[in-house]
């Protein structure tokens, strides 16, 4: 009865054919499907005497259409979209938060617009409007770098919590793919077929692969081992999770679950994007916004530390927090050097400068303690560190401050006339460094006869200026050295050789102590998110620095900080504040270009590799449907064989 | 290229995804008039924009500056040429005087004129503009010139501004002096010998006096020598025998120093000193004044001499006003120059900014339009493509 035999064989292919169809046709939509095929092959042996006329036919299995090589490059591909896309979201949130080009401006006009109004202060320096117009604008410059620092911040938050979260979920993928595998084991073993857990097993894979990039080893039984970054973290059924967390320098890690000591290096998906972008892309905008910061922070309060405002010289300072108290905890280098303190008895109108040594390098160094002490040493003056604050405090009748007013007589004088003249000094350095200037007499006479002259040298013995002090000089006249200082030499005697020296300066704080401990600084904050107004500026607007002469009617101060907009600053690669911003914000521009441009790329690639696999996997409904016109027939031409066997059998049986 | 839903469904989204993503650009830029947005639009040009960005609010700060600083001198010039003209006044009464024209109370009367006028020029010197003093150099919240009355009468005016102009940056790398320093500009600097107008037989000593404008020297005689005096015989200095070719004669008042030739000194007397080149406005119309008050008791002849000397005075500082006149009117040019070229600057900038970041409507339209046909046309393949069915024929 092998006629039958080959009937129900047809009928069953047939049959299973179409279930297969069906199923495709079902799944025409569903991710991840790869479409099956029936496979046909003609029954091993059925013979009839020496006529071998087969069988019929066997289902030898049902297949899915992949194509191996092409699905891993699919999924390569979508792990460096997956990657790019979740960088390219952060990064153009972060270009979004520059806010450069809208209406409102961004930082760049609010550095602008502080270093013009500074700029307007130095036109009116004794104006109180335009200190009150400086501090409002310094406020909005800080505002802004704030804000944008906080969001640089805030996103980096969101991106640690977004990658543990991440973290949780391929976890959760990896023990899903653990179980596919053993379910596709089971029935493989057995000699079934498990395409559509396969399916769903290499759907969890390609999910993972948005996650992180990951390499794949198909084993016996449809089996599937997963690897992250070397780590096996599917083996058969056997699985191991990773750890999403924080190093101890505040990067991102990844590591084995278990082993938080050993760092993965994630690339790919939107894991290794979130790692990327929070460990380099946005750790150098953070760092870039800081230097900025710190650098006008710096620079102003350079300036600012040594002048003074219409408020006058100070009866009392407090500094900032100085930490342990040592130089090195400050928040600003300190170096060996000096710093100098003015101080005035008002009641006597007599001016002195002490030059107060700072040793950062010694054995021991300094320490804000040990230089309080020095302060305190001066006459009129008491100094200690309160609360972790340098606090200096004048007595009843004096004031102090930094001025690098040069002092009204010379710092020394060696005289041998019987009726020496009188020399007053005046005026404000604007030379680039501290300097002693050496003026020698020429000649022995009375001032204003004969060929008496001074010849100036710096402190390296060069020859400045000969000034004629003899006929043709009147007495009480101002002689002007060209560099901001002038003197002027009163009736009365020199001899050939009389000599005296003046102390000129540029800084009168050549250690930075006094900016590192926050005296009379116009900034605080070592970072764009802790940059704001010093309160007793924002206070008082009229201890905004804007003279360095001791008549506090010249505007140097002011011209110096304004001048700070285009000052080319060391820690900025020698940059001035605007233009390192404004290559920031190129920057952050340029790597959202090139995002944009590699998902542009990447998405061509992989609409086109989508094509590829559709034309091997993908569900064709009219080619399904001809499908089933085909073993439709084949049924129906089945059924007809063995109605038509069943016919002939009858007509045998009628015979007989 | 397979059929399969998938495909085709993959296909047409992403063709409307790439046409709607570019749409959604120019209709950006259409509405935003700018083709740069944002710096990822073009990276290089963004960088350019923001520094010209920067430049143009830079540009336009100090156009503001210039024409506040223009104001200035257009007011301390319209000032200066009042004073001028004060001054210009006094002159044709004192040429009046010299001709003889006045009597002693005519003569009194100019000098009632010259006060008032002394009154007028000083409140000039110390006027404000928008809140700042304009003749005090650097320090504008001061009057520059305080004033010292004796029975209501000006008798000093002494100088208490700064004596340093003040400097303001008016383009990048250039500033100018502004705020002019008055003991510069109502002040001659230029200290010549002095001369000796008496018959004393005094004559100037070879060194360099510091006394300034005019001062009246005393010799009287001791009974041995001759002993002469500056600050009316408050304090004298004798006269060696044979005399001294360079005595220091000191105004115990003022400490400054008048060296005196003796050597020629032959009679005793008060004589008028001149110092020319060191003559200020204020003190000349005092001396002026006192003078035609003759409160020295001089002759009606030495009166009249010495009115005449007094013109070479007056004739001093009308030129140190014209020159300060003349000096802020150049400034006054060199900043509207100035101020011309910021503009043109400020334009410049303008331009190449809107070259770099305007969006160009023309070419806007055109890809808008090319764009919208591919949008209809994928849509329309799509709806093609879903619609053929084999089914539709089973």
């Amino acid at each position: 009865m092998s006629d039958y035999s080959i009937g129900l064989t047809g009928l069953n292919a047939a049959s299973t054919a179409l279930e297969v169809i069906g199923n495709n046709i079902a799944n025409a939509s569903t991710d991840g499907y790869h479409r099956q095929r029936v496979e046909l092959s003609p029954s091993a042996y059925g013979g009839d005497g020496t006529a071998v006329v087969g069988a019929g036919v066997d289902v030898s299995g049902v297949t899915r259409l992949v194509d191996k090589l092409l699905e891993a490059e699919i999924m390569s591909q979508e792990s460096s979209y997956a990657q790019i896309t979740q960088e390219l979201s952060v990064m153009t949130t972060v270009e979004t938060t520059f806010g450069e080009f809208s209406e409102d401006g961004g930082l760049n006009a609010t550095i602008d617009e502080f270093f013009s109004a500074l700029e307007a202060l130095a036109g009116h320096p004794l104006e109180s409007v335009y200190r009150s117009d400086v501090v409002s604008a310094a406020e909005v410059m800080c505002s802004e770098f704030q804000r944008l620092g906080n969001s640089v911040e805030d996103l980096r938050g969101q991106i640690v919590l977004e990658a543990q979260n991440m973290g949780d979920s391929i976890n959760s993928l990896i023990t899903q793919t653990a179980e596919l595998n053993g379910k596709i084991q089971n029935i493989e073993v057995g000699g079934g077929q498990a395409n559509n857990l396969r399916d769903q097993r290499d759907q969890l894979i390609s999910d993972l692969a948005q996650f992180v990039n990951v390499d794949t080893q198909e084993r016996d039984y449809g089996v599937v081992d997963v690897s992250i970054a070397g780590l096996p973290a599917v083996t058969g059924t056997v699985t191991l999770g990773i750890h999403v967390g924080l190093n101890n320098d505040g990067t991102l890690g990844i590591s084995a679950e278990g082993n938080q000591g050993r760092s993965l290096s994630i690339e790919g998906g939107e894991l290794g994007g979130l790692l990327l972008l929070n460990n380099e892309l946005l750790d150098e905008v953070a760092n870039d916004l800081d230097t900025l910061a710190k650098a006008i922070v710096d620079t102003v309060n350079q300036y600012q530390v040594q002048g003074l405002g219409t408020e006058g010289s100070f009866t009392e300072l407090t500094g900032w927090g100085v930490g342990d108290g040592t130089l090195s905890s400050l928040g600003t280098d300190v170096t060996d050097g000096s710093f100098h303190v003015r101080v005035t008895n008002a009641e006597t109108g007599e001016v002195e400068r002490y030059e107060i040594e700072v040793d950062a390098s010694g054995s021991p160094p300094d320490t804000v303690e040990s230089i309080a002490a020095k302060i305190d040493a001066i006459t009129g003056l008491s100094a200690s560190v309160v609360s972790s604050q340098l606090h200096i405090v004048a007595e009843q009748e004096y004031a102090f401050d930094f001025l690098p007013a040069v002092s009204p007589e010379p710092t020394s004088t060696s005289f041998t006339a019987a009726s020496p003249a009188a020399v007053s000094v005046s005026g404000v350095y604007n030379g680039d460094e501290n300097d002693t200037f050496t003026f020698m007499v020429e000649g022995t006479g009375s001032v204003g006869n004969g060929t008496l002259r001074l010849s100036v040298t710096d402190g390296d013995g060069n020859l400045v200026s000969t000034l004629t002090i003899g006929e043709g000089y009147a007495a009480g006249d101002a002689l002007d050295l060209g560099n901001g200082i002038k003197i002027e030499v009163s009736t009365g005697q020199f001899n050939d050789a009389d000599s005296f020296e003046v102390d000129v300066f540029a800084f009168t704080d050549t250690s930075g102590f006094l900016m590192a401990a926050g005296m009379n600084t116009f900034f605080s904050g070592a970072g764009a998110s802790e940059m704001q107004v010093c309160g007793e500026i924002a206070d008082s607007p009229d201890r905004i620095a804007t003279a360095y002469g001791s008549d506090l009617t010249d505007n140097t101060a002011a011209l110096r900080l304004a001048g700070v907009q285009d000052e080319e600053v060391d820690s900025l690669g020698g940059m001035t504040a605007n233009e390192y911003y404004q290559r920031l914000v190129a920057d952050v521009g340029q790597e959202v270009s090139l995002l944009e441009s590699r998902q542009q790329n990447i998405e061509a690639i992989l609409q086109n590799l989508a094509n590829q696999r559709d034309e091997t996997s993908g569900i064709d409904v009219n080619d399904e449907a001809a499908e089933l016109m085909v073993y439709e027939r084949m049924f129906q031409a089945m059924a007809k064989y063995l109605s038509t066997l069943q016919e002939t059998i009858d007509t045998l049986v009628n015979i007989v | 290229m397979s059929g399969s839903l998938t495909s085709i469904y993959n296909n047409v989204s992403y063709a409307l995804n790439l046409q709607s993503t570019a749409m959604t650009l120019l209709q950006e830029q259409a509405s935003t008039g700018n083709r740069v947005n944002r710096a990822s639009d073009s990276p290089s040009e963004a960088y350019r924009i923001l520094g010209l960005n920067s430049q143009e609010r830079s540009l336009a700060d100090y156009q503001e500056t210039v024409s506040e600083l223009i104001g200035n001198l257009e007011i301390s010039s319209t000032i200066i040429s009042d004073m001028t003209s004060e001054l210009a006044s006094i002159q044709t009464l004192l040429t009046q005087i010299v001709g003889g024209v006045y009597d002693a109370e005519g003569q009194a009367r100019i000098a009632e004129k010259i006060n008032s006028s002394l009154e007028q020029l000083v409140s000039l010197a110390n006027t404000q503009h928008a809140g700042q003093y304009l003749f005090g150099g650097g320090n504008t919240s001061t009057a520059p010139y305080e004033v010292i009355r004796e029975d209501g009468q000006i008798v000093q005016v002494s100088y208490q501004g700064s004596d340093t102009s003040r400097s303001i940056n008016v383009a990048s790398g250039l500033s100018i002096e502004t705020y002019q320093v008055g003991d510069e500009i109502f002040h001659s600097d230029d200290r010549e010998t002095p001369v000796f107008l008496g018959e004393t037989g005094a004559a100037a000593g070879t060194g360099t006096s510091t006394v300034e404008g005019d001062v009246w020297l005393t010799v009287d005689y001791d009974g041995a020598n001759y002993r002469v005096s500056i600050d009316d015989g408050a304090t004298y200095v004798t006269v060696p025998a044979g005399g001294d070719s360079n005595l220091a004669v000191t105004d115990s008042r003022t400490g400054k120093v008048l060296y005196v030739d003796t050597t020629g000194i032959t009679a005793t007397g008060t004589e008028l000193v001149r110092v020319p080149g060191t003559y200020d406005i204020f003190t000349t119309l005092i001396g002026l004044r006192d003078l035609l008050l003759n409160e020295r008791g001089l002759d009606t002849r030495q009166v009249l001499d010495y009115a005449n000397e007094c013109v070479a005075a007056v004739d001093e500082v009308y030129n140190v006003l014209l020159q300060a006149e003349v000096s802020t009117g150049s400034k006054t040019g060199f900043l509207e120059t100035l101020s011309n070229n910021l503009e043109d600057m400020e334009y410049d900038t303008q331009d190449e900014t809107t070259r770099l970041q305007e969006a160009d409507i023309a070419q806007i339209t055109i890809d808008l339009a090319r764009l919208e046909v591919l949008y209809e046309m994928s849509l329309s393949v799509a709806g093609t493509l879903m619609n053929v069915s084999l089914l539709d024929y089973l």
